[in-house]
C-alpha cells in the first residue's frame, strides 16, 4: 500500500506583495519513495510550489494559503518551518549561498548545531552524511577550494539527516557544467535508490534530468498543473513546446525526421529506447541534402599568440593561440578552472600575458590601457547587477562616453544608435529597476556596445535562465551579430548554446587549448569531450545507435535547425 | 583572495592553535583588560616577551607579519613624537611631578628623563597590544571566535554575524575586484596620477553602488538556506568547530581566572584609589 | 503604541535576514576598510567603509547599523592585523548608530524614499555624529585605555572624523539617492518614441 507523503488538496497560494494568486487549485499527491520531476518555465509557480512544501512560504515570504497541504500527514498551515524541516530537506539552486559554514564539516553540521546536538554526537553524523555524497576527504576544506558540483554535494549532505523523508532539489543543474550536471543527476538517483527517500526535482532542463529514470513528471504553467504522468507520455504529447520547455535534442531530431512518436517505445530513455519504428525515417532524413552553413571569413581582428599566464606559481594558461575574424560567433568552453575566464580577463586587459602577446587588428595590445582596450573589446559580466550603476537606462548606456568626456551631440547620437540596436530606445527613460533580467542583460551589453568595440565577450549570458528567456537573450545576440556584424565571444558551458548559436568552439582544458574547430566536430570528438568535462549530446547517442557517423549527423542537424530558424519548417524541407 | 587574509579558516597544529575557542577568546579578553589597565613596565614587559614567545611557537609566516610590525611601530613612533612636540615635559605629570632635563634644544623643547620613560612605556604598551592581538588572530578561526563569544553569553545571533561575515569576505572581495575592473574598462580612472582627488571620490560611487546592491542581493537566499536548516529554532546552539576541553585548556583556565582576579585587584588598588604618581617610575 | 514602534525602528527586527544583512554589511566593511581606500597621496588612504553602516541603518535601523559597524571594525582589525583599538571601534560604533538613524526621520531606502529633506538631516547627523564620536567618545576612551595626551588624541581623532564626514557626504549622499531610486516602485511606464 503506497503511503502519501505530500498531499495538495485544492491548494492555492498568494504572496502578500502580489495582487493575484501564484498557485491555483493544486491537487497533487506524491507517494513515499517516488521520484518526481516538477517541470515548468520560470514564473510557472514551480518554485513557489516547492517553497510551500518546505515551509519557506509563508515563513519567509508572507502570503495567503487556501485549501490544504499535508506533509507526512501534518497540515502545513499549522506547522512551523522547523517542524517541516525535520521531514523535508531542501537543496537550493544557489549552492554558494547555501554554503553557510566556513568549512565542509561545519556546513554539514549546521542543522545539528541549530538543534544543539553535542559535538561528540555530531562528528559521526557529519562523517556519515559526507560519505553518502563522497566528500569525506574534504571535511577540512574551505568553500573557496571547492567547485560548484562539490558545494552542491555538501549542501545535500547538510540536509540528508536520518529523519528526513523527502528531498527537494531546486534547479540543481543551473550552475553546473554538463558533465558535473550528469554526475549530480546520477548522485540524486543513487541516493533515491539506496535511501528510499522521496525525491522532488524542480528543473526546466528536461533532457539532463532524464539522464536517469524519473517516475513521474508534473508540468506546471501559470500556477496550474497541466500535466501529471509518466515521462514517456509527456514526450509524445507535444505539450513541451506549447509551454516553453526545451525538448530533448534526440526528440527534436526524431520529429525533424517526421517520425510518429509513440509512448510504448520507452522514449524517455535515449540509451535503451526501442528505435526500430523510427530507424528508417531517421536514416532517410540523414541522406537529405541540407545546405551546409559556410561562413565567409572576415578580416582578422584579434590574434592571441602563444599566450601563457600564471597566478603566482600556478600556471593557468599554457601557450594558447587562436584568432577571431570579424563577424564570427565563437563559444569558449571548458570546465570551471580550465582557464576560460582567465582568457577573458587577458583579452579585456585586466591581466596581461606573462608570455606571448595579443594583437587587436594587428596592433600590439600592450600599448593600450584597460580603458583603451575597453573601446575595442567589451567584456560583459555574468551578473548584470554587478555592472549597472545608474538608475535610468539612458544614463547607464551613456556612462562610458561621459567618463571619456565626449561632447553632448556625439553622445546623444551614439546612445540613440546603440539603444535602437538593442531594442531599448522606447524604454530609454525607464528606471533600471523596472525591467526584467533579460532586459538588464541588454542594458549591460548596450553599455559596452556604445563604445563601438570590435568584439564583445559575454560571460555565461544565459546562466540561470529558463528556455524562454534563454531564447530571448540569444536571439537578441544573434540579431546583433547578423544585422550589425558584431563579433561575439561566448564563455559558456551550455552545449545547447554552442550548437545553436555559434559556429566555432574553442575548448580549454587544464589551461591548454585542446580544440578550435566547428561545433559539430568538437561534439563528436570523444577525447575533447572527455578532457573538457563536456557531455555527449543525445544526438551523438542517437547517431551511434542508428549506425550513423556522429560528426556528420550532428552537422546535418545543426544545419537543418539553422534553416528552420531562418525560414520556417516548410521551406527547410 | 582567502590567502590574503591574516586569520586562518582552518585550525593549525600547534599547542596554541589547539586550544578551544572559549579559552582563546576569554584569555584574550583578560589580556586586553590587563594591557589597558596597566601603565607599568613591570607588567607590560613580561607580557610582551611572553607574547613574542607565543607568536614564535606558532611558526607564523614572518614575511607577512613583519610588515605589520614595521608599519604599526612607525605609526606609534610618530604618535609619541607628536606627544612630545605638544608637551615636551609630558612625563612630569605621569612620574610624580619631577622633570630631569637631559638636553635642551631651545626654549620649551627639552628632553627629560621622565618624558622618555613615559613615552617608552606608552610605546611598549601599544606594541604589546599588537603582539597579543597578533597571537590571537593567528591562533583562532572565525568559527572559534563565534563559539568563544557564545561561551561568554554573547547572543548567538551576534556570534553568527562574526562567522558569516568571514564566510562572505572572500566572495565580496572578489566581486569588489571584478566590479572595479569592469568600471575601469568603462572609463573610471582610479590612478591618482591621472585624475584629481575629488574626481576619484565621485567616481568611487560608481563602484560602490553595484557592490552594495549585488552584495545585499544574496541576503535572501542565505537566510532561506539557514531557515530551512533550522537556524533560530532554539535558544541555544552548539558548535561543531568547538573542540572538547583538553588539559591545556584547563591549565589556561586557571591562568586566566587568576589573572582576571589580579586585574580586578590592580584596578581597584592602583587605578581607582589615588596614587602618588600615575605610573611606576623607578628613578624618582 | 507610537512609542513602541519607535523603539522597534531603533532596535530593528532581528530575524535571520537581518542577521545575514548585518554579516554581509560587516564583511563589506572589512573589505572596504582593507582594500577600498582612495589614495590621497602615496600611503595615506581615505576609507570608504563608513558608508556601509549608513546603508544597513537605512534598511534595518540604527542598532543593526551599530552592530555592523562594531563587528565590521573588529573584523577589519582581524583581517588587517593592526591589532585591536577599542577606543576607535567603540567610536565607530557610536557613529554607526547616529548615521544609521535614517528610518527615524522617514528616509526608507528599501521603499525608495530619500528626499532632499532627508539628505539635509543626514548631513547634520553626520557632522554631529562625528563630532560626538571622534570629538568626545574616542579621545576620552583613548586617554582612559592607553593614557594619551588629550590634545594630540583629540586632533588625531578629529582628523579621522573630518575625513569621515567628507566620505559620508560626498560619496554617501549620491549612493543613498541612487539606492533609493533603484528601489522605488514604478508605475505608469510607457514607451517613448
Amino acid at each position: 500500500m503506497k503511503k502519501p507523503i505530500i498531499e495538495f488538496k485544492d491548494f492555492g497560494f498568494q504572496y502578500k506583495s502580489q495582487r493575484e494568486a501564484t498557485l491555483h487549485n493544486i491537487n497533487l499527491t506524491v507517494y513515499e519513495g517516488e521520484k518526481v520531476l516538477i517541470l515548468g518555465p520560470s514564473g510557472s509557480g514551480k518554485s513557489t510550489l516547492a517553497n510551500c512544501i518546505n515551509g519557506l512560504n509563508p515563513f519567509s515570504y508572507e502570503g495567503k494559503i487556501t485549501g490544504s497541504l499535508k506533509i507526512a500527514g501534518m497540515e502545513t498551515k499549522d506547522a512551523s518551518i522547523f517542524a517541516i524541516s525535520k521531514n523535508v530537506g531542501t537543496v537550493l539552486q544557489d549552492s554558494d549561498a547555501q554554503f553557510v559554514g566556513l568549512s565542509v564539516g561545519e556546513d554539514i553540521a549546521f542543522a545539528l548545531e541549530n538543534e544543539s546536538v553535542p559535538r561528540q554526537k555530531m562528528i559521526p553524523k557529519v562523517l556519515k552524511a559526507s560519505k553518502i555524497v563522497e566528500m569525506e576527504k574534504y571535511l577540512l576544506h574551505v568553500p573557496y577550494e571547492l567547485s560548484g558540483g562539490q558545494k552542491q554535494k555538501v549542501s545535500l549532505a547538510g540536509v540528508i539527516h536520518d529523519e528526513v523523508r523527502l528531498l527537494i532539489f531546486d534547479e540543481p543543474l543551473a550552475a553546473l557544467d554538463p558533465k558535473t550536471g550528469m554526475y549530480a543527476v546520477d548522485l540524486i538517483d543513487r541516493i533515491h535508490r539506496e535511501s528510499n527517500k522521496t525525491v522532488l526535482i524542480i528543473e526546466h532542463r528536461l533532457e539532463d534530468v532524464l539522464y536517469r529514470h524519473v517516475d513521474r513528471i508534473v508540468l506546471m504553467n501559470e500556477g496550474n498543473i497541466v500535466f501529471d504522468d509518466v515521462p514517456d507520455k509527456l514526450l509524445v504529447s507535444g505539450l513541451l513546446s506549447r509551454y516553453g520547455i526545451r525538448e530533448p535534442l534526440y526528440i527534436t531530431a526524431l520529429r525533424y525526421a517526421g517520425c510518429e512518436l509513440t509512448e510504448d517505445t520507452g522514449i524517455a530513455d535515449v540509451y535503451h529506447m526501442n528505435l526500430e519504428p523510427y530507424r528508417e525515417k531517421l536514416l532517410e532524413k540523414e541522406k537529405m541534402k541540407v545546405e551546409r552553413y559556410e561562413q565567409e571569413p572576415g578580416e582578422e581582428i584579434l590574434r592571441v599568440s602563444e599566450v601563457s599566464f600564471a597566478y603566482g606559481r600556478e600556471e593557468v594558461l599554457k601557450n594558447v593561440s587562436f584568432t577571431i575574424r570579424k563577424g564570427e560567433k565563437v563559444s569558449v568552453v571548458g570546465k570551471n578552472g580550465a582557464g576560460k575566464s582567465t582568457m577573458a580577463k587577458l583579452l579585456s586587459g585586466i591581466h596581461r600575458p606573462a608570455k606571448g602577446n595579443i594583437y587587436i587588428k594587428g596592433e600590439d595590445y600592450r600599448n593600450y590601457s584597460i580603458k583603451e582596450i575597453g573601446e575595442r573589446i567589451g567584456y560583459v559580466m555574468q551578473n548584470p547587477n554587478q555592472m549597472i550603476v545608474k538608475d535610468i537606462i539612458r544614463e547607464e548606456v551613456e556612462l562610458a562616453l561621459i567618463l571619456r568626456g565626449k561632447s553632448r551631440e556625439e553622445m546623444d547620437d551614439k546612445v540613440k544608435k546603440t539603444l535602437q540596436m538593442c531594442g531599448l530606445y522606447g524604454m530609454r527613460n525607464w528606471p533600471v529597476s523596472a525591467v526584467s533580467y533579460g532586459q538588464k542583460k541588454r542594458i549591460t551589453i548596450a553599455s559596452m556596445l556604445v563604445l563601438e568595440p570590435e568584439i564583445i565577450i559575454l560571460d555565461e549570458p544565459t546562466a540561470g535562465q529558463d528556455y524562454y528567456h534563454y531564447t530571448e537573450i540569444m536571439n537578441f545576440l544573434d540579431d546583433l551579430n547578423r544585422k550589425y556584424g558584431i563579433t561575439i565571444l561566448f564563455i559558456t558551458h551550455d552545449m545547447h548554446l554552442a550548437i545553436e548559436y555559434t559556429d566555432r568552439a574553442i575548448v580549454f582544458s587544464e589551461g591548454e587549448l585542446v580544440a578550435d574547430s566547428p561545433v559539430y566536430k568538437v561534439l563528436s570528438d570523444d577525447k575533447v569531450i572527455e578532457k573538457a568535462n563536456l557531455k555527449q549530446t543525445s544526438l551523438y547517442e542517437l547517431a551511434h545507435r542508428i549506425g550513423s557517423d556522429p560528426e556528420n549527423y550532428i552537422e546535418q542537424f545543426i544545419a537543418y535547425e539553422r534553416m528552420i530558424k531562418e525560414n520556417g519548417r516548410s521551406t527547410a524541407d | 583572495m582567502a590567502g590574503q587574509l591574516l586569520i586562518n579558516l582552518i585550525p593549525g597544529e600547534t599547542t596554541l592553535h589547539k586550544l578551544t575557542g572559549t579559552t582563546k577568546v576569554r584569555f584574550f579578553i583578560v589580556l586586553l583588560v590587563f594591557i589597558i589597565m596597566s601603565f607599568d613596565i613591570r607588567l607590560l614587559l613580561p607580557l610582551c616577551i611572553l607574547g613574542i614567545v607565543g607568536l614564535l611557537s606558532m611558526k607564523p609566516n614572518w614575511k607577512v607579519i613583519k610588515y605589520f610590525f614595521i608599519i604599526t611601530g612607525v605609526m606609534n613612533l610618530i604618535n609619541i613624537f607628536l606627544f612630545w612636540l605638544v608637551d615636551p615635559d609630558c612625563g612630569a605629570i605621569w612620574c610624580g611631578g619631577g622633570s630631569t632635563v637631559l638636553y635642551q634644544f631651545s626654549g620649551r623643547f627639552i628632553i627629560t628623563a621622565e618624558s622618555i620613560w613615559y613615552l617608552s612605556v606608552r610605546f611598549l604598551k601599544m606594541m604589546t597590544s599588537l603582539v597579543i592581538s597578533m597571537v590571537f588572530i593567528l591562533s583562532i578561526t572565525p568559527s572559534e571566535i563565534a563559539a568563544g563569544l557564545y561561551s561568554i553569553k554573547v547572543p548567538y545571533k551576534i556570534c553568527t554575524i562574526f562567522s558569516m561575515a568571514f564566510r562572505y569576505i572572500p566572495d565580496i572581495a572578489r566581486d569588489f575586484d571584478n566590479i572595479k575592473i569592469s568600471m575601469q574598462v568603462r572609463g573610471v580612472e582610479l590612478d591618482s596620477k591621472k585624475a584629481s582627488f575629488m574626481t576619484r571620490i565621485k567616481q568611487y560611487v560608481l563602484i560602490l553602488v553595484p557592490l552594495i546592491i549585488s552584495s545585499f542581493d544574496r541576503v535572501g537566499n542565505i537566510a532561506n538556506a539557514m531557515d530551512l536548516r533550522g537556524y533560530g529554532k532554539g535558544k541555544t546552539r552548539t558548535y561543531y568547530s568547538e573542540r572538547e576541553e583538553q588539559k591545556a585548556d584547563k591549565a589556561a583556565k586557571i591562568l586566566y581566572c587568576g589573572l582576571f582576579l589580579f586585574c580586578i585587584y590592580w584596578i581597584i588598588t592602583k587605578n581607582i584609589m589615588p596614587q602618588p604618581s600615575k605610573m611606576w617610575y623607578p628613578f624618582s | 503604541m507610537k512609542k513602541e514602534s519607535t523603539l522597534k525602528t531603533i532596535l530593528g527586527v532581528w530575524n535571520t535576514k537581518t542577521v545575514i544583512a548585518m554579516a554581509i554589511g560587516a564583511a563589506l566593511f572589512g573589505v572596504l576598510m582593507n582594500f577600498g581606500g582612495i589614495t590621497i597621496f602615496t600611503n595615506t588612504k581615505l576609507t570608504t567603509a563608513m558608508i556601509i553602516p549608513v546603508i544597513v541603518g537605512s534598511m534595518f535601523g540604527p542598532v543593526p547599523a551599530l552592530v555592523t559597524c562594531t563587528v565590521g571594525n573588529t573584523i577589519a582589525d582581524l583581517i588587517g592585523g593592526w591589532g585591536f583599538w577599542f577606543d576607535w571601534s567603540i567610536g565607530n560604533g557610536v557613529l554607526g548608530f547616529i548615521v544609521g538613524l535614517l528610518p527615524l526621520y522617514g528616509a526608507k531606502i528599501n521603499d525608495g524614499i530619500f528626499k532632499l529633506r532627508h539628505a539635509v538631516i543626514y548631513v547634520i547627523a553626520c557632522v554631529i555624529g562625528n563630532a560626538f564620536a571622534f570629538g568626545v567618545v574616542t579621545p576620552i576612551l583613548t586617554t582612559v585605555f592607553y593614557g594619551g595626551e588629550l590634545n594630540v588624541t583629540f586632533v588625531q581623532s578629529l582628523t579621522g572624523g573630518i575625513a569621515n564626514v567628507l566620505v559620508l557626504t560626498v560619496i554617501g549622499i549620491p549612493i543613498l539617492f541612487a539606492l533609493a531610486k533603484r528601489n522605488a516602485r514604478n508605475t505608469n511606464l510607457t514607451l517613448d518614441k
